[in-house]
């Protein structure tokens, strides 16, 4: 999968991970894909809500270690 | 980017200056404005202290006094951000405004040049539950 930026959110707690994700769409554009690396266990599920709050488009959840990586598609 | 209209909004009426009242407030402020909602801050009491420049929220409510140490060692190691960091995030996206109590500020003596520039309006009681009825979300926190 092509990844266009990676954010490095990990050791970050809430809301941490998601402020840096909100961060970095901003300067994004739609058809990109961001990987968020995070490391805080709520990540995952916060990310989701976000994007389906806001209209974009988490591809795939992965665990490495203690990272997860989160794919999200820019979509707006 | 835009969102569209009709996204929920959160008022949240912050009277402590207290750390583990603070967090929190922002936190759901900004996470809010970042899911593209609107969000409403409205400071009163001790809560209007903190939008003083240069007022630093260093302690926590008096029964958590022991955590106080443990809890300034995690913001100062970036774990999380600070409050003011938080909070300048949530203004970026412009959906978060942020409200100073006009009767706290003459009962402290507080002036509208003492209060930092992220304040978008100073308000009364009847303009905040205006802008506050129609929030699918509203707290108080104290």
């Amino acid at each position: 999968m092509k990844v266009d930026l990676i954010v490095d959110a990990r050791y970050k707690s809430c809301p941490g991970p998601l402020l840096a994700l909100g961060e970095a769409i901003m300067k994004a554009q739609p058809g990109q894909v961001i990987m968020l690396l995070a490391t805080d266990p709520a990540a995952p599920s916060d990310v989701k809500e976000w994007a389906s709050n806001v209209g974009h488009k988490v591809i795939k959840v992965e665990k490495v270690d203690d990272t997860y990586q989160i794919y999200v598609e820019v979509s707006i | 980017m835009s969102y569209g209209d009709n996204m929920p909004k959160i008022s949240i009426i912050v009277a402590s200056d207290k750390i583990d009242k603070i967090f929190p407030a922002v936190t759901l402020a900004t996470t809010a404005s970042v899911m593209g909602w609107e969000a409403e801050l409205f400071f009163t009491f001790w809560g209007l202290l903190v939008l003083k420049k240069n007022y630093e929220v260093k302690e926590v409510s008096l029964d958590y006094k022991n955590f106080e140490e443990k809890l300034k060692e995690s913001i100062d190691s970036g774990v999380i951000p600070s409050w003011k960091e938080i909070l300048e995030q949530g203004k970026k996206t412009g959906r978060l405004k942020i409200y100073a109590c006009s009767t706290t500020m003459s009962l402290l003596g507080i002036k509208k040049e003492d209060l930092i520039e992220d304040v978008d309006e100073i308000v009364g009681a009847a303009t905040f539950l205006s802008k506050a009825k129609d929030s699918n979300i509203n707290f108080f926190i104290s």
